[in-house]
């Protein structure tokens, strides 16, 4: 055979492939292990430069930032707590129970709230000092709004990924139409809004029933998936005025209610997106298993798919408390004292009248980044578990 | 425990399309009492979405399903009393094997002491009362399979479907597991349906086979009778291993006809494109010049009792069962003896029958 002739040996390797060809399948040439390592290597400085020049910083003293720049502590400066007593020691309200008042304060404040449409409640004023009830507030908000996107989310991306929806376009575009006109009604006739609604309700489910009927174009679970995450396309700042507007029609501005709402919706998205890809993962023959003996959708979810999810979910949790813990835009906007977060607190020290301390800016930066730097050692534990092994084949 | 006295199932007139491809053509079926009734088929026949129409997770464009003396065909699943075994056990992985076994129990609002004597009576059934406390993910193959048989079997349904259970396990494990589903389901006497594409299975477990092609049912008969008496020329090559021989050629009377010889048929007609049907076990290897075919040898493989000789006989490759200790070489003529009581014709163009 004419191809018999034309081999690769071992022993007529030269420079260029001892240099670039890997010593087994799965490794790296010399070469490549040169260049990877050192792109690495100047990328991770890179990143982390910038963190250390924080965490040095809030041990400075005014000295040693403005006669600068000073990089190595006890060398070329001497560490301060300067910038920390700023923020405890000076303020009578920073002693050691003064977050367990504030959280006190949170729910006796809640309470009152829902009472309010009963009974009145006096609220109590907050006696804490700036950086404990920013922190407080950023860990209260944080945490209930990821609590409430998760738990809504996950349940609208199991819909998704397990029920067919089909609803018929010219549907869609009545209950639109009456929606509309049940706002121009109330708005320009002075009708009261229940009985409009209840009109145009009314009317949509008569149009449905017949009109509907003659409609042929649908829209499948890919329109609405699409239609969630687009939510997400808008700039945020396009959209943060008509929330502030809305939040000041109900009376919310500067409340926790309102961040964990604002902040729920505006995760949503992400929820919704990122399960909706873990529950079309799992294998459908255990929930068509669990079916067949008879459990309800809702046990199956709550008994089968989310322990399965389990890893995903805690991803997802994670993320999107980072996210909200990182808001700074509708923070602005929604709160102005009282529900005040973390990243207001630090932006705010960049425009004292002394100019800008930076010392003090940098402590805060460090208490507002060591949570966020616990969340992502536990995310990355999360993420790089399995826990699906032995659910199909052996 | 006590035996289930079993239920009839039937398929009534069942269609299933999804979009434009039609899966299922107007199935029927009857199930009788207590029957392993297997449906074989390759993959896209149908067979599984027939199972899947009957559990309830698939819906049927029209036709019926019953099962005993209701009409399941608008019914939940977890209304119709059966239970079914997957192909790949889907085990709920963060629950121990005893909690696996007694989920459907525990839906059931059963009593947790009358749950936990059920479980471990069922795991004993299928001999694994000792691993109740693991999980899925720490058994092998063959005891995943157990458990999923125990929790099929633990609520004592009407009816049991398999689709496909033993087709994930190793085949000296599959062969144990197979007698163990006949002795099983023999001693439970619920009526099962069980989907398999492996013929032998189908052969050993089943009372009656239903053949699906394409959506449509071939035959519907105890496996003795299929091999013995295929409807068809699909049945007729399906079943069997080594596969049924075919020889191309022209049906003249009671004569069949080739380029490399002629033989007589046990029946009669007149067919230009016809095919002849020659089972292994049923062909005989002769010298050269005898018999009704003269062919050469392709290849000698030997089974171990028994000796495969693949021959070529003009256009045509038949293969022999012959004993074991047959000696021939590659490229030597030969003849191939065929016995006429044994024979198959079939019509080329329809895969037709002729009898």
């Amino acid at each position: 055979m004419s191809g018999a002739g034309y081999k690769f040996e071992v022993s007529k390797r030269g420079l260029f492939e001892r240099l670039f060809e890997p010593p087994a399948i799965g490794r790296m040439s010399p070469v490549s292990k040169l260049v990877a390592y050192g792109i690495l290597v100047f990328w991770s400085a890179f990143v982390i430069f910038p963190i250390y020049w924080v965490v040095i910083t809030a041990f400075k003293n005014s000295d040693s930032v403005n006669f600068g720049p000073r990089y190595i502590p006890f060398v070329d400066f001497q560490p301060t707590l300067d910038a920390w007593r700023v923020q405890l020691a000076a303020d009578p309200f920073c002693d050691g129970t003064a977050i367990l008042r504030q959280l006190y304060l949170m729910v006796h404040n809640s309470v009152a709230f829902m009472l309010s449409p009963v009974m009145r409640v006096a609220p109590m004023e907050p006696q804490i000092c700036k950086l404990y009830l920013a922190f407080t507030n950023s860990l209260v908000i944080s945490i209930a709004s990821t609590a409430l996107c998760v738990a809504v989310g996950s349940m609208a991306a199991y819909a998704l990924a397990r029920v067919q929806y089909r609803p018929k376009f010219g549907n869609i575009l009545v209950f639109v139409l009456l929606t509309l006109a049940m706002i121009m009604t109330t708005s320009f006739f002075g009708i009261k809004w229940y009985i409009s609604s209840a009109v145009a309700l009314a009317l949509f489910f008569l149009l449905a029933r017949s009109l509907g009927k003659h409609f042929k174009a649908t829209l499948g679970n890919g329109d609405i998936l699409f239609w969630i995450i687009s939510q997400r396309i808008l700039p945020p700042i396009v959209v943060v005025i008509p929330i502030y507007m809305m939040f000041q029609a109900v009376g919310l501005l500067d409340t926790h209610l309102a961040l964990i709402i604002a902040y729920a919706v505006a995760n949503l998205p992400i929820v919704v997106w990122l399960m909706y890809d873990f529950f079309r993962g799992l294998p459908i023959e255990l929930e068509e298993s669990a079916q067949l003996d008879g459990a309800t959708r809702f046990r199956i979810f709550w008994e089968i798919v989310l322990p399965l999810t389990g890893p995903g979910l805690a991803a997802t949790a994670l993320l999107t408390l980072i996210l909200n813990w990182n808001e700074y835009l509708l923070a602005v906007f929604l709160s102005t004292s009282k529900a005040q977060t973390m990243p207001i607190m630090v932006a705010a020290k960049n425009a004292g009248e002394k100019g800008i301390l930076w010392w003090e800016m940098c402590s805060l930066i460090v208490v507002m980044i060591i949570p966020v730097i616990i969340m992502a050692i536990i995310l990355q534990r999360f993420i790089a578990k399995g826990v699906l092994m032995g659910a199909v084949k052996g | 425990m006590s035996s289930t006295v079993g239920v009839p199932v039937t398929f009534e007139k069942i269609e299933k399309s999804f979009g434009p491809v039609r899966v299922l053509e107007e199935l029927s079926l009857d199930i009788e009492p207590g029957e392993f009734l297997v449906l074989l088929g390759a993959s896209g026949s149908g067979k599984t979405t027939a199972l899947r129409i009957l559990a309830g997770l698939e819906t049927a464009t029209s036709g019926r399903t019953t099962i005993g003396d209701r009409d399941v065909t608008d019914v939940l699943p977890k209304y119709r009393d059966v239970s079914m075994v997957f192909q790949s056990y889907a085990l709920y992985p963060h629950k121990t094997v005893a909690e696996n076994i007694g989920f459907p129990l525990k839906v059931r609002k059963v009593p947790k002491a009358d749950q936990d004597k059920a479980v471990r009576e069922a795991a004993s059934q299928v001999q694994i009362d000792q691993l109740l406390d693991r999980y899925p993910r720490q058994l092998s193959g063959g005891q995943r399979q157990r458990v999923a048989l125990a929790r099929a079997m633990v609520r004592r349904p009407s009816v049991f479907l398999m689709d496909e259970p033993l087709s994930n396990l190793d085949a000296k494990l599959r062969g144990h597991m197979r007698a163990e589903l006949k002795h099983m389901q023999s001693t439970l006497g619920t009526t099962t349906i069980y989907v398999t594409h492996d013929q032998i299975e189908a052969m050993t477990l089943a009372h009656r086979v239903a053949i699906l092609e394409r959506g449509v049912l071939q035959q519907l008969d105890t496996p003795a009778r299929i091999y013995n008496d295929p409807a068809n020329l699909f049945v007729a090559q399906f079943i069997g291993s080594p596969p049924m021989n075919v020889v191309h050629g022209t049906l003249e009377g009671a004569s069949f006809q080739t380029r490399s010889g002629r033989v007589e048929t046990p029946v009669t007609g007149r067919i230009d494109r016809a095919i002849l049907g020659a089972r292994p076990e049923d062909c005989s290897v002769v010298p050269a010049g005898q018999g009704q075919f003269g062919a050469e040898i392709y290849t000698v493989e030997l089974i171990g009792d028994h000796t495969l000789v693949t021959v070529r006989a003009g256009e045509d490759m038949l293969t022999v069962k012959a004993q074991k200790d047959f000696t021939g070489n590659t490229g030597e003529s030969v003849g191939v003896a065929l016995s006429r009581d044994r024979l198959f014709v079939f019509d080329a163009a329809t895969g037709a029958r002729v009898r």
